[in-house]
């Protein structure tokens, strides 16, 4: 048991970084403005702006109307001169509502013009707490196939602080993908000094394998974890690649590892066709198919919504068991 | 409509070089105001049937002409300043020209020097129209380099303070981005407008709602103008909406709605210049309907004006803002018939000779990179 005066006072909850990510980059750069529903007096739906009213202002904290076309557009706009937006949607579904301003405005603009667009969406997303259909899907692939966008998933504390914070400097439109499910459950270290400028192609080798290499990103990465840590006992060493940046992506990595553990998987709790465990996949098969023992496994969401049960869900969500029991075939093959 | 473009560049370039004085002054500084706004009518107009000439001879894709919307955006672009923002459509030809160019410095006294009002863009102004020819053509030397075609693209020389952002092919989707360069305004703290065009069928979208009620409610800076010729491509305003007029609408948000006369543009000078006092005191978004004639088809390549009544058509053309314009000016004593022959051959020969000399211009380099991010 550690004593109260050996914990890691920088370790901090998961919905805290992000906090403070953007607290922090608010004080450091007076461009940055904040956008969405009931992020003033409210705090936002899941509080992570309660406190920024009053230290910023409400030129500066921004409630919007539901109206998320007009939000990103506005922010498009602004962004072109000058200002830094940062648009909190209250459930990255909701996006939804502004795909043609994100995809064919933002996103194109600087292929278009060569004018930069420096804006952030915070998308709040992902499963596991029994929300329904329209509070838990995992839309990145959406985006993965629109050029012009950076796309951004955080499993760790410290990823979604720095992260974040480099999100906000970069040029150009990011899509930061939050898990509500981390929120209040993923804690660990954060350094607040280390913050880039920009989001480059980046991956986490969260543990060294030589049996099967796992690439996984958001919630995923913590299931598979879990996962291989119970293989290990078992004598199977899995190689964990965690993805916190999807756009670009950091192809190098993955088939470095391919190649040393010639089995693979993907493990996304976002549905499968078409998912961007597909594209990996692809690459993989592009450029190490030969150095493959064994055909590249996808662990996904089945092509479903989600439903509104938390025991219906749970059987769609990739499980720590079902990820052995399917890493243990894998193995096998 | 007399197709005035085909006039030697000859005799024009004399007319040209004649320079200052040599059309009769006044010192009516409202005769001088039309004066340089049909000055700008003028040269979009020879622009335009420039362009849908070359799309004739094949030597345009694709061409959508301004031709008949002149009056009420060069007179909506006279009302706003360098450092204002400007969002266009693809018949704003008026209102790019009359945002980009001095036309002292490319027409030297084509119309008196003591017109202009406003505080116009610096830079040079032969350049940028020249720069603006190669867009339309797709040259190396366009705005977006042969990547994105006619009005799609943007210009920005802050050290000018010219902001003007082009359109994507969704109307409508620009009004909220209009309204977000209002919003930088506003944040930045100055007392910079945004003017945005649309046509009365993007009123029909989300954006047009989404944009407007939000710019209401945080009073930005912004000016949104309908450039309502009563044709969306083939679908006639009664299959379009159902209220009176556009204009009604701007009560549902909260801020002022009004409808003018389109052709007339010291009517919608003066409509819009209480529409920029509003913005810039920081009272919020003017929403104006400018009542046009369709004089074109959607596009020069589709068959859509055949559907406007011959009498409806007949109509649009017995109001064609340039001959009312020319007639107003003549009534008033302030032009002579010949003197307006002489602008026109005069714009029309810029027009030719800019034109040329943009299709003698270099092609895109097919392998020049172009990059999806920014660094």
């Amino acid at each position: 048991m550690p004593t109260e005066s050996s914990i890691d006072q920088s370790e901090i909850l998961y919905i805290d970084a992000i906090s403070d990510a953007l607290r922090d980059e608010m004080r450091a750069d007076p461009a940055v403005v904040l956008m969405g529903q009931d992020i003033a007096d409210h705090g936002g739906a899941f509080k992570i702006t309660r406190g920024f009213l009053d230290e910023f202002g409400d030129q500066r904290i921004r409630n919007t109307p539901i109206a998320e076309s007009g939000t990103i557009g506005i922010a498009t706009g602004a962004a072109m001169l000058g200002a830094k937006p940062v648009i909190e949607m209250q459930f990255a579904d909701f996006i939804s509502c502004g795909f043609n301003q994100l995809v064919n405005v933002a996103a194109k603009m600087f292929w278009r013009t060569e004018h930069p667009v420096p804006m952030v969406i915070r998308l709040p997303g992902g499963g596991g707490m029994g929300a329904g259909a329209f509070h838990s899907q995992n839309i990145e692939a959406w985006f993965l196939h629109t050029p012009g966008l950076k796309v951004v998933t955080p499993s760790f504390s410290g990823d979604a602080y720095r992260l974040l914070r480099a999100a906000i400097r970069d040029p150009n439109p990011v899509l930061y993908f939050e898990h509500k499910f981390l929120y209040r459950r993923e804690r660990s270290a954060i350094d607040k000094n280390t913050t880039p400028d920009r989001i480059e192609a980046e991956s986490n080798v969260l543990r060294s394998g030589t049996d099967i290499t796992v690439i996984s990103w958001g919630w995923m990465t913590h299931r598979t974890l879990e996962a291989a840590s119970t293989l290990a006992e078992e004598g199977i060493e899995i190689e964990v690649i965690d993805l916190p940046v999807l756009c670009p992506l950091d192809i190098t990595t993955i088939l470095e590892s391919v190649e040393r553990t010639s089995r693979v998987a993907i493990i996304h709790e976002a549905t499968s066709t078409g998912g961007f465990g597909a594209e990996i996949a692809a690459q993989i098969c592009q450029d190490a198919i030969w150095t493959l023992d064994a055909p590249v496994l996808r662990i996904t969401y089945p092509d479903s919504p989600p439903p509104f049960h938390k025991d219906l869900e749970a059987t769609r969500i990739p499980s720590a068991e079902r990820i052995c029991s399917e890493l243990r075939q894998l193995k096998r093959q | 409509m007399v197709d005035h473009a085909r006039r030697s560049s000859l005799s024009d370039d004399k007319a040209t070089a004649e320079g200052p004085g040599s059309i009769r002054e006044l010192d009516d500084s409202v005769h001088d105001s039309l004066r340089e706004m049909h000055g700008y009518m003028r040269l979009a107009r020879e622009w335009d049937l420039r362009f849908e000439k070359m799309f004739r001879t094949g030597a345009l894709s694709k061409w959508y002409s301004s031709v008949g919307n002149e009056a009420t955006t060069v007179a909506a672009a006279c009302a706003i300043e360098a450092g204002d923002s400007l969002l266009t459509l693809h018949r704003d030809s008026g209102a790019i020209l009359r945002h980009y160019l001095d036309i002292h410095e490319i027409l030297p006294g084509l119309v008196p020097e003591t017109s202009s009002g406003r505080k116009s863009v610096g830079g040079d102004s032969r350049q940028r129209f020249l720069r603006l020819a190669c867009q339309m053509l797709g040259r190396k030397h366009g705005f977006s380099a042969g990547h994105e075609r006619s009005y799609h693209y943007n210009l920005i020389e802050e050290q000018h303070g010219l902001i003007h952002i082009g359109m994507i092919s969704h109307l409508g989707s620009m009004i909220p981005v209009a309204a977000g360069t209002a919003f930088a305004f506003q944040q930045q703290g100055n007392h910079q407008v945004a003017l945005n065009f649309i046509g009365e069928g993007a009123t029909s979208t989300g954006d047009f709602h989404e944009a407007l009620n939000i710019a209401s409610v945080w009073k930005l800076p912004f000016i949104l103008v309908i450039e309502n010729n009563r044709w969306a491509f083939s679908t006639p305003a009664s299959q379009q909406y159902a209220c009176q007029q556009l204009a009604d609408r701007g009560q549902g948000y909260g801020i002022p709605g009004v409808q003018v006369d389109g052709n007339d543009p010291e009517a919608v000078f003066a409509v819009m210049s209480s529409a920029v006092d509003r913005a810039r005191s920081g009272e919020g978004p003017t929403l104006i309907e400018a009542m046009l004639g369709r004089h074109r088809g959607h596009s020069e390549a589709d068959d859509s004006l055949d559907l406007v009544p011959a009498d409806e058509q007949d109509g649009y053309s017995s109001q064609d803002p340039l001959d009312l314009v020319e007639k107003k000016l003549v009534d008033r004593s302030t032009l002579s018939v010949s003197d307006l022959a002489e602008i026109r051959n005069r714009c029309a020969s810029l027009v030719m000779v800019l034109v040329d000399e943009a299709m003698s211009m270099p092609q895109p380099d097919p392998e020049s990179p172009r990059r999806i991010h920014a660094d």
